[in-house]
C-alpha cells in the first residue's frame, strides 16, 4: 500500500487529490480485493475485548427486560401522566437513526452522486441495524408483551382484527416494510461482493459467501438486472423512507395531547431523522475507518462531503424547529405556553438547553472544512448532534406528557435502572452487530468503487494529467 | 342489586340461610333473614343481600350487605332505613376489608411471652372462659374489676353493665376518641342544661334556609355525617332555594369548602361570636319572630364590639350574618365538635344553642329538635360516652394500684389517649389485662388475655342511632356471614361467664346474645307507630331482621321541653390554651381524618388509599401550615417540620394550606400505629395526639384536644407525600 | 311487551352521569365504593407517591383566592364516556371501543399495555396496572365476581359500573320491560350520600339525568376539546362549584 493514501487527509490541493485518485486508478483489482478483505478477516485482542464489552451490556439490558417483563412495567419510571418515556424515546432515535442509510443508498445513488461509494454499505448496514433496534421497542414498552401477536392481522377464529386506525399499527406496517426493504436493498448491493469474496476466502467463510453470494458470476445479463434492481429499489425506497418517520411522528401528533398535536411533526421528525441519522453515519464512519485502518477508502472528501450534507439537514431540522416553535409561543395557548416555560425557565431547563446547543453548535462548526475533514473533530461534532437529537426525543415524548389540560393531573417522570438498562442493550446491540457485521462482510462496496473508477478516472496524456469521465449507469 | 325495592319485595317472607352459631353451652340453630326475597334455594352466583348495622363509626347507619356463595362482596346503605337512607360514607363502604383483614386474630390468645412480646400461644375456649372465670373470682374484691370500652353497641353496654352491676363492680367507663374529637359528652350536658334531658339534638339541615356550623363537621365526622350529607343535598336542592351555609372554624374543612362561606374565626371564640350575633338580633330587634324580650337577658354581659375583637371577625360580618340568620325563614345555628375541644368549649356550644332560641326554631322545621324514642326508649344505652375526666380518674385508680383486672372493649386508649395522661404507664400497674379486640393493636399488645370478638359484620346486635333521625329508630344487627374464625361474640362471653357466677346468673338468664336480642326487641312489637308489625313474636324477630332494625312509618319530631337557661345571662368565656404564646406561637389542631377516623380505619387498605380530600394525600400524616406563615418559617411542601408542645414532639410534612389561620396549625389524626397490622404499620405518620395537653373541659369533664400550643422548626429534610394532585399544577388554574 | 313510558327516539340508550358540584361535599365514598365494586388494587404509600395510585373516580379539589377569602371546590372525575373519544382510536388492538349504549368500553383480557390511550385522554383518568395486584388473604374473598380481577400491564378505567348496567338490563328483559329511570346506579351514584350523583339516559328526554343535563348550571369538562363527554357537570351557586 501506498504511503501518500492513508491516515491524513490533506487539505484541498488539486495535485494531490489527482495524485490520490491517479493512485487508486493505478491499484489492480485485487489489490483493493485484498485492502477490503484483509480488515475483515483479522480480529485482533481489541476486537475481542469490545465483543465482550458490548456482549456484557446486552447480557444485562436482556436480564433487565426478563425483569421488567416478570415483575410489570412499574419496574421502569413510567406514571401517570408520563405514560411514554425512555423506552418511546429511544425507538424514535432509532427509527430517526436509520433514515440516513436510506438517505446515502438510495438518494444519492439516483442523484448519482460519486462521493457516496464506500459509504453506501455501512449506512444500510445502519439503517438495517437501527431498525432492528427500533423494532425491539414496540415489545418492550407492551404492558403484556406475550400477547404482542395480537397486532398482526392474522386470521383467527374470533374474527378479530387489529385496528389499524391505531397509529401504532401504521408503525408496525412502515418499520415492517422498510427493514425488509432495506435488508433487501442491503443485500442487493452486497452480490457482487460477496462473489468476490466467496473467491478470495477459504474454509467457513468460503462456504457462507457461497450461499450469500447466489451463484453470481459477473455476467453482464446479472450486472445489467442488479442495475435494473437498484434502480427500481432506490426509486421504492424513498417513499417508505420519506413515509416511515412521517408514521412515527403521527403516534404523537394524531393525538391532543398539548404540543404533541402539531401539523409540522412529520417533515419536522423526517428532517430530524436524516440530521441525526447521517450524524451517526459520520461518526460511525470514523470509527470504523481507523478501527479497520480503511483510510484509503474513506478519505477527506467523503468525510467533507457528509459534513456539509449534515450540515444542510442541520439547518432545514433548525427551520423546521423554529417554525414549529414560533407558532407555540405565538399562539399561547395556556398548556403549551406552560410546556414552553418548563423549557425554558423551569425544571426541564437544562434539558432545554442542552439540546440547543448540541443541535446548534455542530452547525457552526461544521462550516468549516478543517472541523469537516479532520475525523476526531468530525466524530466530536457528530456525537454532539446524536445527544442533542436524543435529547430532543425524550423532552417531545416524556417532557410534553408532564403537562396536560388539567393541572390537577400534571406530573413528572424520573427513569429507572431498569429503562437505562434496556436503552443501554441497544445501543450495545447495534454497535455488537456492527461490529460482528462488519468482520463478515466486506465493509466497502468493493465493486461501486471500481465502477466508480472506472466511471472517474485520470489519464496521462504525454505529461499532462487529464480527469476523466465515462458515461457508466 | 340494583333493582328499586317496593313495600311488596319486603312483605315476602322467605326462610334464610340458616347458620350454625356456635354459641356456649349449646349450639343453636339460627335462621338468618335475608333483606328481599332470595330464590327458593340461593343459587350459586346469585346475591344474598342482609340488612345489619354499621359500626365504623357512634352514628349507626344501616346497611344492607350482597353475599354470594357465602363472602360478604358490597355493602351498600339499608334503602329503607331513616337515617341513611341508603347511602353509605366512605368508612362504612369500608367495611370489609374489617372482616376480611388479614390481620384479624383467629383464637383466643394469650400472649405467651409477656406484654408487649407479641409472642401468641391460642387457647380453647372452654379454657379461655376458666382463666376469665378464675380471675374474677379470685379479685380481692369487686370494685377491683374495671371495663374500659369504646365504641360498644347498645345492648353489648347492658349486657356488661348488668354483669358489673350484678359482681358489684363499677360501670364501664366508655371512651372512644372519636366522639372525644366529635364532642359527644359535651354535647349531651348541651342537652341537659337546655332541654332537660341528655339526648342528642338533630339539626334539620334539610329544610333550613339558613345554618350557621360552629365547628361542626358536618360532612365528614361529626356526630351522624351520612344523614348530615343527605340532608345538605335536600338542602341545596330544596324549593325555596339554596340556602346560606356558613362555617365558623379555624380550619377549612370539606363541610367549609361546600359551604358559602368560612368564617376563620380565632379558635374557642366561636362561642362569643355566636354571642355577638344573638346581642346584634336582640339589640336591633332583627327577624320575625316578634318581640326578643324574653331573650335579652341571656344577652345580658355580652358587649358586641368586645366579642368582635376577640374572635377576630369584624362587627360588619357579624352583623350581616345576624341579619340573615334572624331574617330567615328557617335558621339552625350548630354547636359543633370543635367547640368541645376548647376549655370554655361548654359556654361556646351554649350560646350557639341559645341562637336557636332566639330565632324561635327550637322543634321548628328546618331548626333543632329532638328524636322522639317512642317505644326505643328502654333500648337506649345511657349514658352515651364518658367524659375525659371519668377516665382520668380510672387512669388514676390504676397507678394508685387499685385495678387487679382490666376488661377492654372497642377501644384503643394507648393509642386513643394523650401520652401525657399517663394511660400507658399505668396499664403496667394493672395485674391482668383482657382485650376483646379482634386485632392486635396497641393496648392488645399490653395485655395479657385477648378474646377476640366478632367483628360487626359477623355479630349480633341492635344499635339507638344518636342522634337520631325524624322518627323513632333503632338499627338491627345480624352476622351477614359466618364468623371467618374461632372468635366470640363478646356479649356470648359475658354471657357464659355470667352463668357460671351466682348472683350474675340471676341478672343475666339468658343463653346467649341472641335470645337476650329477641326478648328485648319484642317490646317493640305491636306498636302502632311501626313501620311492620306481626302477629308473632318470632314472625317479629324475623321482619326486624329483614329490614334491618324497626322504626316509626311515620316522622315524629318532639318539640323539647326548655328549661330556665333562657333566664340566665349566657357565660362569656374566653379560651385558654396550654403553653405561652412566646414560646409556642400556633394552635394545634387535631381533627379526624374522614377516612381514618380516630385511627380505627387505619388497618383498612382502602381508607388508607383513599385521599384525604383537602390535601389530597394518601397513607400518611401532615401538617397544615398556612402559606404566609410557611413562607415566614422557610417551609415548603414536604419539608418536614418539628412539632413541639410541652408534652411531646413530632416530625411530620408540611402541606402548605390556604384554608388555616395563620396562627394555626393542624394535623390529622389517625397514622402512627406501632401495631394494628400491616396498613396500619406500613403507613407514614406520626401521632398528634402525643402532643397534646391532658387538659379539660372545666364544666364538661371532656378532653380539651385543641387547646395546647405548640411551635414549628424545620427538620431540614424532605418527605415526599402521596398525593393526588400534582404540586407543580397547584393552584394554576381555576374553575368556572 | 308493554308500551314503555320512555319517550326516546333512539333504539339505544346513552348512559349518562350528572354530576352536581353544588351538592358534592368531597367525603369520598365515592371512592371507597368504587374500590369495592370493580377490584381495585391496593398501591401502597411509594406507588402513590409516583403518580400510581388506582382511582378510577377521583375528587379533585381546586383552591381559589388567598387567605382570608379563600375557598375550595370539589370535582368528581371519572371516565368521561366520550362520545368522540381520543382513546378509543389509538388502541392497535381494539381494547376499547365505543358501545352501543355511549359507553367507552374497555375489554381487559384485549388489552397489550401500550398506554396509548392513556396518553391520548386529556383528563388522564386511564388507570395502569404497573403491578399484579396483591390482595393478601382473606381480602380476596372480597372481590366483586361480576368484575374481572385484572393483572399487570393493563389499562382500566371507570365502566359507569357496566356490570350492573347488563344486569339490570338483563333482568329487566326477563321481566319483559327495559330499565326503568334511577334503576341502574354504579356503586358510586348509589352511595352518595349528598345525591350529588345521578345516572341516567341522556337519550330519554323525561329521565332525571335529561332534565339535569338540560339545567342552565350544566357545563361539560375541556368541551373544547370536541370530546363529547357522558359526564354532565352542574356548577355550583355563587361561592360553590
Amino acid at each position: 500500500m501506498s504511503e501518500l493514501a492513508s491516515n491524513r487527509p490533506e487539505e484541498a490541493n488539486q495535485g494531490t487529490e489527482y495524485e490520490e485518485r491517479l493512485l487508486l486508478a493505478e491499484r489492480e483489482d485485487w489489490e483493493i480485493n485484498q485492502a477490503v478483505l484483509q480488515p475483515m478477516m483479522q480480529t485482533g485482542p481489541g476486537f475481542w475485548i469490545l465483543v465482550a464489552v458490548l456482549g456484557a451490556i446486552v447480557a444485562w439490558g436482556l436480564y433487565a427486560w426478563g425483569y421488567l417483563i416478570y415483575w410489570g412495567m412499574g419496574s421502569a419510571g413510567i406514571n401517570r401522566p408520563v405514560y411514554w418515556g425512555l423506552f418511546i424515546t429511544t425507538f424514535v432515535f432509532w427509527v430517526g437513526i436509520s433514515h440516513a442509510g436510506t438517505m446515502i443508498s438510495a438518494v444519492l445513488r439516483l442523484l448519482k452522486v460519486d462521493w457516496r461509494r464506500p459509504i453506501t454499505r455501512g449506512a444500510e448496514a445502519m439503517t438495517a441495524f437501527a431498525l432492528m433496534m427500533a423494532g425491539l421497542y414496540p415489545l418492550i414498552h407492551l404492558g403484556r408483551v406475550w400477547k404482542f401477536y395480537w397486532m398482526i392481522p392474522y386470521p383467527n377464529n374470533r374474527f378479530m382484527w387489529p385496528n389499524f386506525q391505531s397509529p401504532l399499527m401504521w408503525d408496525m406496517v412502515a418499520i415492517f416494510t422498510y427493514l425488509i426493504g432495506s435488508t433487501l436493498y442491503l443485500y442487493l448491493a452486497l452480490i457482487p461482493d460477496m462473489a468476490m469474496a466467496r473467491d478470495n476466502t477459504t474454509h467457513w467463510r468460503y462456504k457462507l459467501y457461497r450461499v450469500l453470494a447466489l451463484g453470481w458470476r459477473g455476467t453482464e445479463a446479472e450486472w445489467h438486472k442488479l442495475h435494473r434492481a437498484l434502480g427500481i429499489f432506490s426509486i421504492v425506497i424513498i417513499p417508505i423512507f420519506l413515509s416511515v418517520h412521517s408514521i412515527v411522528s403521527w403516534d404523537f401528533a394524531v393525538t391532543i395531547q398539548p404540543r404533541w398535536h402539531s401539523t409540522i411533526f412529520a417533515p419536522y421528525f423526517v428532517i430530524g431523522a436524516v440530521y441525526s441519522g447521517l450524524a451517526a453515519l459520520a461518526s460511525i464512519l470514523v470509527v470504523v475507518r481507523r478501527g479497520m485502518r480503511l483510510q484509503e477508502f474513506l478519505r477527506g472528501e467523503h468525510f467533507d462531503a457528509l459534513g456539509k450534507l449534515v450540515l444542510v439537514a442541520g439547518m432545514a431540522w433548525t427551520y423546521f424547529w423554529f417554525a414549529g416553535f414560533i407558532v407555540e409561543w405565538y399562539g399561547n395557548e395556556p398548556v403549551v405556553r406552560e410546556l414552553i416555560h418548563e423549557e425554558v425557565a423551569g425544571n426541564l431547563a437544562p434539558f432545554f438547553y442542552l439540546q440547543m446547543g448540541a443541535n446548534l453548535i455542530p452547525l457552526v462548526l461544521l462550516v468549516f472544512k478543517r472541523i469537516r475533514t479532520t475525523p476526531a473533530l468530525l466524530l466530536v461534532t457528530t456525537l454532539l448532534v446524536n445527544v442533542g437529537m436524543y435529547t430532543e426525543r425524550a423532552l417531545i415524548v416524556a417532557g410534553s406528557l408532564q403537562r396536560n389540560d388539567l393541572p390537577f393531573n400534571w406530573g413528572t417522570y424520573r427513569p429507572t435502572w431498569v429503562e437505562i438498562s434496556i436503552v443501554a442493550m441497544t445501543f450495545a446491540g447495534f454497535a455488537l452487530l456492527y461490529t460482528l457485521f462488519s468482520r463478515i462482510i466486506p465493509f466497502v462496496p468493493v465493486w461501486e468503487i471500481k465502477e466508480g473508477r472506472l466511471r472517474y478516472t485520470v489519464r496521462r496524456i504525454g505529461r499532462l494529467l487529464v480527469p476523466t469521465a465515462a458515461e457508466i449507469e | 342489586m340494583t333493582k328499586k325495592l317496593t313495600r311488596r319485595d319486603f312483605l315476602k317472607i322467605a326462610t334464610g340461610a340458616t347458620v350454625a352459631s356456635g354459641l356456649a353451652p349449646v349450639a343453636r340453630r339460627i335462621a338468618l333473614e335475608p333483606f328481599v326475597q332470595p330464590p327458593e334455594e340461593a343459587l350459586p352466583g346469585q346475591a344474598t343481600w342482609f340488612a345489619s348495622t354499621c359500626r365504623q363509626c357512634p352514628a349507626g347507619c344501616g346497611i344492607v350487605v350482597r353475599t354470594i356463595n357465602g363472602r360478604a362482596k358490597k355493602l351498600e346503605g339499608n334503602p329503607l332505613h331513616p337515617l341513611n337512607r341508603g347511602k353509605l360514607c366512605a368508612r362504612g363502604q369500608s367495611g370489609l376489608q374489617v372482616l376480611y383483614n388479614p390481620d384479624r386474630l383467629k383464637n383466643a390468645v394469650r400472649q405467651s411471652g409477656g406484654r408487649g412480646s407479641r409472642q401468641f400461644e391460642p387457647l380453647y375456649w372452654p379454657q379461655a372462659l376458666d382463666l376469665l372465670e378464675e380471675k374474677i373470682t379470685t379479685l380481692a374484691s369487686p370494685e377491683r374489676l374495671a371495663f374500659l370500652g369504646g365504641l360498644m353497641p347498645d345492648h353489648l353496654y347492658q349486657i356488661a353493665s348488668r354483669l358489673l352491676e350484678s359482681l358489684g363492680a363499677s360501670p364501664p367507663v366508655i371512651f372512644d376518641l372519636h366522639s372525644a374529637l366529635e364532642g359527644r359528652a359535651a354535647a349531651s350536658r348541651l342537652s341537659e342544661l337546655f332541654f332537660g334531658e341528655p339526648q342528642l339534638p338533630v339539626y334539620d339541615l334539610a329544610r333550613a334556609d339558613v345554618v350557621l356550623s360552629f365547628g361542626a363537621n358536618l360532612f365528614e365526622t361529626w356526630m351522624s355525617p351520612v344523614a348530615q350529607n343527605v340532608a345538605f343535598g335536600d338542602m341545596r336542592s330544596s324549593a325555596s332555594g339554596r340556602g346560606l351555609f356558613v362555617q365558623f372554624e379555624p380550619r377549612l374543612s370539606t363541610t367549609a369548602a361546600s359551604a358559602d362561606e368560612w368564617v376563620p374565626v380565632r379558635p374557642g371564640a366561636e362561642g362569643l361570636v355566636a354571642l355577638a350575633i344573638g346581642r346584634i338580633i336582640i339589640e336591633e330587634r332583627l327577624g320575625h319572630v316578634g318581640s326578643h324580650r324574653d331573650h335579652a337577658v341571656m344577652y345580658q354581659d355580652v358587649d358586641v364590639r368586645e366579642m368582635s375583637a376577640a374572635s377576630q371577625v369584624p362587627v360588619e360580618t357579624l352583623r350581616r350574618l345576624a341579619v340573615a340568620f334572624a331574617n330567615a325563614d328557617h335558621a339552625v345555628s350548630i354547636p359543633g365538635g370543635y367547640l368541645a375541644g376548647q376549655r370554655n368549649g361548654l359556654a361556646s356550644m351554649l350560646a350557639v344553642q341559645a341562637l336557636n332560641l332566639v330565632v324561635a326554631q327550637v322543634g321548628r322545621v328546618g331548626g333543632v329538635f329532638l328524636s322522639d324514642p317512642g317505644p326505643t326508649a328502654s333500648l337506649q344505652n345511657k349514658p352515651a360516652v364518658h367524659n375525659f375526666e371519668e377516665v382520668l380518674g380510672l387512669i388514676e385508680r390504676m397507678q394508685a394500684g387499685e385495678v387487679d383486672l382490666l376488661f377492654v372493649y372497642g377501644a384503643n386508649p394507648v393509642f386513643e389517649l394523650p401520652a401525657a395522661s399517663g394511660f400507658a404507664e399505668a396499664i403496667t400497674r394493672v395485674p391482668y389485662v383482657i382485650s376483646f379486640s379482634p386485632f392486635v393493636d396497641e393496648t392488645a399488645v399490653r395485655s395479657d388475655l385477648i378474646l377476640p370478638d366478632h367483628v360487626y359484620l359477623e355479630s349480633w346486635g341492635y344499635q339507638v342511632p344518636s342522634p337520631g333521625a325524624d322518627r323513632p329508630v333503632v338499627s338491627s344487627q345480624q352476622p351477614v356471614v359466618r364468623p371467618l374464625y374461632d372468635t366470640r361474640s363478646t356479649a356470648d362471653v359475658l354471657l357464659g361467664l355470667a352463668a357460671r357466677l351466682e348472683g350474675p346468673s340471676q341478672a343475666l338468664p339468658w343463653a346467649d346474645e341472641a335470645a337476650y336480642l329477641e326478648e328485648t326487641v319484642s317490646e317493640l312489637n305491636g306498636s302502632s307507630l311501626g313501620a311492620y308489625n306481626a302477629r308473632t313474636p318470632s314472625g317479629f324477630w324475623a321482619l326486624w331482621r329483614q329490614y334491618g332494625g324497626w322504626w316509626s312509618e311515620k316522622e315524629i319530631r318532639r318539640e323539647p321541653e326548655l328549661t330556665d337557661i333562657r333566664s340566665k345571662p349566657l357565660p362569656v368565656s374566653e379560651p385558654r390554651f396550654d403553653g405561652d404564646p412566646q414560646s409556642y406561637p400556633f394552635i394545634l389542631y387535631p381533627y379526624p381524618s374522614v377516612a381514618l377516623s380516630d385511627g380505627r380505619g387505619a388497618n383498612q387498605p382502602w381508607l388508607q388509599e383513599t385521599p384525604d380530600p383537602m390535601s389530597t394525600v394518601q397513607w400518611g400524616a401532615w401538617v397544615e401550615v398556612n402559606p404566609e406563615t410557611a413562607q415566614a418559617l422557610g417551609l415548603n411542601d414536604n419539608d418536614v417540620v418539628r412539632v413541639e408542645s410541652q408534652h411531646g414532639v413530632l416530625e411530620a410534612p408540611v402541606v402548605v394550606y390556604p384554608g388555616i389561620r395563620p396562627d394555626v396549625v393542624a394535623i390529622p389524626v389517625g397514622q402512627g400505629h406501632l401495631d394494628y397490622g400491616r396498613f396500619a404499620q406500613a403507613a407514614s405518620g406520626s401521632n398528634p395526639l402525643a402532643l397534646l395537653a391532658p387538659l379539660t373541659d372545666a364544666d364538661t369533664g371532656g378532653l380539651a384536644w385543641g387547646a395546647t400550643r405548640v411551635r414549628l422548626a424545620p427538620a431540614g429534610r424532605k418527605q415526599v407525600l402521596a398525593r393526588l394532585e400534582s404540586l407543580d399544577g397547584e393552584g394554576r388554574e381555576s374553575l368556572d | 311487551m308493554e308500551k314503555d313510558a320512555n319517550r326516546s327516539t333512539e333504539t339505544h340508550p346513552r348512559w349518562v352521569m350528572v354530576v352536581d358540584l353544588d351538592r358534592c361535599t368531597g367525603c369520598q365514598a365515592c371512592v371507597v365504593a368504587c374500590h369495592a365494586e370493580n377490584n381495585l388494587q391496593i398501591v401502597e404509600e411509594q406507588e402513590s407517591a409516583y403518580g400510581r395510585w388506582a382511582h378510577w373516580i377521583i375528587v379533585q379539589r381546586y383552591w381559589e383566592g388567598e387567605y382570608p377569602n379563600v375557598k375550595a371546590r370539589f370535582m368528581p372525575v371519572m371516565c368521561q364516556q366520550c362520545g368522540e373519544a381520543p382513546c378509543e382510536p389509538v388502541c392497535p388492538v381494539f381494547a376499547t371501543y365505543h358501545n352501543q349504549e355511549g359507553l367507552n368500553a374497555q375489554i381487559y383480557n384485549r388489552c397489550i399495555g401500550t398506554r396509548f390511550c392513556a396518553s391520548a385522554c386529556p383528563y388522564k383518568v386511564r388507570v395502569y396496572n404497573w403491578f399484579d395486584p396483591v390482595f393478601p388473604e382473606p381480602l380476596s374473598e372480597q372481590l366483586n365476581p361480576d368484575v374481572t380481577v385484572r393483572t399487570r400491564g393493563i389499562i382500566e378505567k371507570c365502566t359507569f359500573c357496566i356490570q350492573r348496567i347488563l344486569r339490570t338490563e338483563i333482568e329487566a328483559k326477563t321481566e319483559g320491560r327495559k330499565p326503568v329511570d334511577g334503576e341502574i346506579q354504579p356503586a358510586c351514584v348509589q352511595t352518595c350520600p349528598p345525591g350529588a350523583l345521578v345516572f341516567g339516559d341522556l337519550n330519554d328526554p323525561d329521565s332525571q339525568a335529561s332534565q339535569l343535563a338540560r339545567s342552565h348550571r350544566s357545563f361539560r369538562l375541556l368541551p373544547e376539546l370536541g370530546t363529547d363527554p357522558g359526564v354532565i357537570y352542574l356548577k355550583g351557586g355563587e361561592t360553590n362549584v
